[in-house]
């Protein structure tokens, strides 16, 4: 009997699901070690990961698929209104979801081990997760975004949990204000095109296009799902809440909300205007309306998408580049790599949706990283400030290096990934023609301003001397009635491991992008051709 | 049977979700501001209300079903918002309690 | 104009007011008192669309439950619940365009049809089934939305002794 027989398709949410449940289970016999409930979310996160590489053709791993290959990549039958689908591309993204959130659990049980709050945080996680891996196989729109809440609403919690923390409960207040201003505009959005399609299946909606009796509706049902899902990705009239709370959030929870929750939202975006962005042909034809009865739909949605990403990136690198705090750089650099991601979906082909799929992937890998060295150099007592890092490069070889890989990836250095996503994407516009080539001028001027301040923080790191030691010696826990030191200096194995992991998986990519681009493409393909 | 038509209910919608967003975005007290949400979230519950009424397909019960689905799930938006502001109410106040007694010594 | 239209009308207007007036008194149990008309003029509305099941939902969760949770809110924080900024990090971009959709969304009311229409109705049990067979995994999403929403939310507030 196979496992795909009696849990079906499902197998990576439940087995999440069992793994929250068994941490809460533990958490009322007072069983609260971050080890062990480290351990359980790190292992069922692991376990997912394999079956849903499985499930993606990954040949050695095949006695785990669950998801039969038929089932993959189907369009539905005429008229049939499935709530989910299986497609290659949500697949590719749930195993990007999962990628982020073992390397936040992996760095999280480095945390100090009595802590009263491990349990909800590790639950919390998975919880998230399960919503995370719920939005990519989404077929319409009310699943979608019901799954996003899941999400949000564990994530205005993990930002929370510290309980005793002013600031990460203060973030959190202001997080869930501007969720709640997301959420409601996104129902809203999805309730005008529900009254205007009759249905809220994706598949429905795009396949009638622009044959649609109230045209005014449609276009301010998805006018208002802009609004909401540019909230959660951080696009730029709606991005000033995501730096207060990546900055106030405790560092891992930021690490989870920059690499692995917008994450959702790029995808969303990809998902719901894959439909407008492709249709053909005009949307209204009666005299009324501002735009004097008719607009072609597909061409007023990628004027809007370009416009949003080239903005995005602007404003978030201008802004980077002004920044004194590490963590507020990171999240301003977080919203500018938004508009890049962006650049995909306002072109709509195959291969840039496919290069900013890889661009997803990367920015995963450098972004979680690059919040978990902040957690790290937190941990062993340096300051918020870029210039509190002086000399760290040298003095912490582990988190210098790693660091160091995740900037030059962040800067599109070649042979790391960042270099590769940037590449793919940039050509892909290029190839698309058109004003598109604007696009990828203006993504590569953006990428060239950004080298500024991540240059600026490497030679903070490598060749300013280190400030000399105020009070602590640098790698003891401040305080003296603290918990005991961590090994590896205050950092600890699993976080290491984790920075490592990333690093390593930073250059592999860079050298032999091969190994995902194939997978990535075909999966992109597959998602314009199939359908949602 | 009842006759109705559709502009008004749009209208009072666009309306109730307006007052709502306003209130969201210019209110500074937190119930208040639960609130707003809550009558934005409304507007949004009504809209898929009359829709189910006045179907654009054959049949709009699919809006019927949504309608009590966000009515749970507004529900626990308000519980998780007011936990949030619960836990924040208490940790200023202890802050305070522990000022008014370094001031007594 | 007909019965129902002018009873739709009445309930409309209420809705209105009682939703301007819960946002702009001074004293927060008066805004308790109107949110809670608000919910049941609401209610009495869904009972004018041939909803009847959701008239009483409303009633049940909104007029009932969020309410008293609300009243709770106050109690229990009296005025000690302010934000210390308003907006909360929402420029003017937002605002405007948020104007620029209501001037939209007006425009929108032209092109809906005018003339008076038969409400469609739907039996309770044909929601019920529908709510719990083809739509089932809405339900399910909102049970993985609660299990989160209470797990942390109990821990948020349950005093601890660490």
């Amino acid at each position: 009997m196979s496992v795909s027989s009696f849990a079906g398709p499902f197998v990576p949410e439940l087995v999440l699901l069992a793994g929250t449940l068994l941490i809460f289970l533990l958490d009322v016999l007072k069983v609260r070690r971050i080890e062990l409930t480290g351990g359980i979310a790190v292992a069922a996160t692991l376990a997912a990961l394999g079956v849903v590489v499985a499930d993606l053709g990954f040949a050695p791993l095949a006695f785990l698929a669950t998801v039969p290959a038929s089932q993959i990549d189907v369009a539905p039958a005429a008229g049939a209104a499935p709530l989910f689908a299986f497609t290659s591309f949500g697949l590719v993204f749930q195993a990007i979801f999962l990628l982020a959130t073992f390397f936040v659990a992996l760095a999280s049980v480095s945390r100090p081990s009595d802590e009263r709050g491990a349990p909800i945080f590790y639950g919390l996680l998975l919880l998230a997760t399960i919503g995370m891996l719920l939005v990519a196989i989404a077929s319409d729109l009310i699943f979608l975004l019901l799954a996003i809440e899941v999400v949000s609403i564990a994530s205005y919690l993990l930002v929370a949990y510290t309980r005793k923390d002013v600031r990460g409960l203060e973030a959190a207040m202001k997080f869930f204000v501007i969720g709640a201003l997301s959420t409601v505009l996104s129902f809203f959005g999805a309730s005008l095109l529900f009254g205007a399609y009759g249905t809220t299946n994706l598949y429905l909606i795009r396949a009638a296009g622009t044959a649609v009796g109230y045209p005014v509706l449609v276009l301010l049902g998805y006018g208002f799902l802009i609004a909401g899902l540019a909230f959660k990705v951080t696009l730029v009239p709606f991005h000033a809440w995501a730096v207060d709370v990546y900055d106030g959030a405790p560092d891992d929870v930021s690490a989870f909300l920059a690499g692995g929750t917008k994450k959702i939202g790029v995808f969303a975006f990809f998902l719901v205007f894959l439909g407008p962005v492709l249709a053909v042909g005009a949307v209204g034809s009666s005299g009324y309306g501002l735009f004097g009865g008719s607009v072609a739909l597909g061409a007023s949605f990628q004027i809007t998408l370009g416009a949003l990403a080239v903005v995005t990136m602007t404003v978030g690198n201008v802004l980077a580049l002004l920044q004194k705090e590490m963590k507020r750089m990171l999240a301003y650099s977080s919203i500018s790599q938004a508009g890049y991601m962006l650049i995909g979906i306002a072109i709509g082909t195959a291969p840039a949706l496919g290069g900013a799929t890889l661009q997803v992937f990367a920015h995963v890998l450098m972004k979680t990283g690059a919040f978990l060295v902040v957690g790290a150099a937190a941990a062993i007592g340096v300051g918020p400030l870029i210039d509190d890092w002086r000399g760290l490069g040298l003095k912490r070889p582990l988190l210098g290096v790693s660091f160091a890989l995740m900037l030059l990836s962040l800067a599109g250095v070649p042979l790391t990934i960042g270099f590769v996503s940037k590449f793919v994407l940039f050509s892909a516009a290029v190839d698309a023609q058109g004003w598109f080539i604007w696009l990828a001028v203006a993504g590569l001027l953006n990428s060239a301003l950004s080298v500024f301040y991540y240059a600026r923080v490497l030679k903070v790191m490598f060749f300013d001397a280190a400030p000399a030691p105020a009070g602590a010696p640098a790698g003891s826990v401040v305080g003296g009635a603290g918990p005991p030191a961590l090994p590896l200096g205050g950092i600890g194995y699993g976080r290491a491991a984790s920075l490592a992991i990333i690093a390593a998986l930073i250059v592999a990519f860079g050298i032999y992008p091969q190994a995902v681009l194939g997978a990535i493409q075909s999966a992109a393909y597959h998602f314009v051709t199939v359908g949602a | 049977m009842t006759d109705l038509s559709l502009p008004g209910f749009l209208a009072l919608s666009a309306a109730l979700f307006g007052i709502g967003v306003f209130g969201i975005l210019t209110r500074r007290n937190f119930i208040l501001l639960l609130i707003s949400i809550e009558i934005a979230m409304n507007a949004v519950i009504l809209n898929f209300v009359y829709f189910a009424a006045f179907p654009a397909g054959t049949s709009g019960l699919s809006g019927q079903s949504i309608a009590v689905v966000l009515v749970g799930f507004a529900a626990t938006e308000v519980a998780v918002g007011l936990a949030i502001v619960l836990a924040l109410n208490r940790l200023k106040g202890t802050i305070n309690v522990a000022r008014a007694t370094e001031l007594k010594e | 104009m007909s019965l129902e239209e002018l009873a739709f009308l009445a309930l409309a207007l209420v809705a209105i007011g009682t939703a301007t007036a819960a946002l702009l008194v001074r004293e927060l149990v008066h805004t308790i008192l109107w949110i809670a008309i608000f919910f049941v003029d609401l209610s009495a509305i869904y009972f004018l669309l041939s909803a009847p099941f959701l008239g009483v939902l409303q009633l049940g969760v909104y007029a009932g439950a969020v309410t008293i949770l609300l009243l709770f809110g106050i109690m229990t924080t009296r005025k000690r619940i302010f934000s210390r900024e308003a907006v909360t990090g929402i420029g003017p971009v937002p605002v405007a365009l948020a104007v620029v959709t209501f001037i939209f969304l007006a425009s929108a009311l032209g092109e809906l049809p005018q003339s008076t229409t038969a409400v469609q109705s739907y039996d309770p049990t044909a929601l019920s089934q529908n709510l719990f067979g083809p739509n089932g995994p809405w339900l399910l999403l909102l049970g993985l939305i609660m299990l989160a929403g209470v797990a942390g939310a109990i821990y948020l507030v349950r005093e601890g002794r660490e």
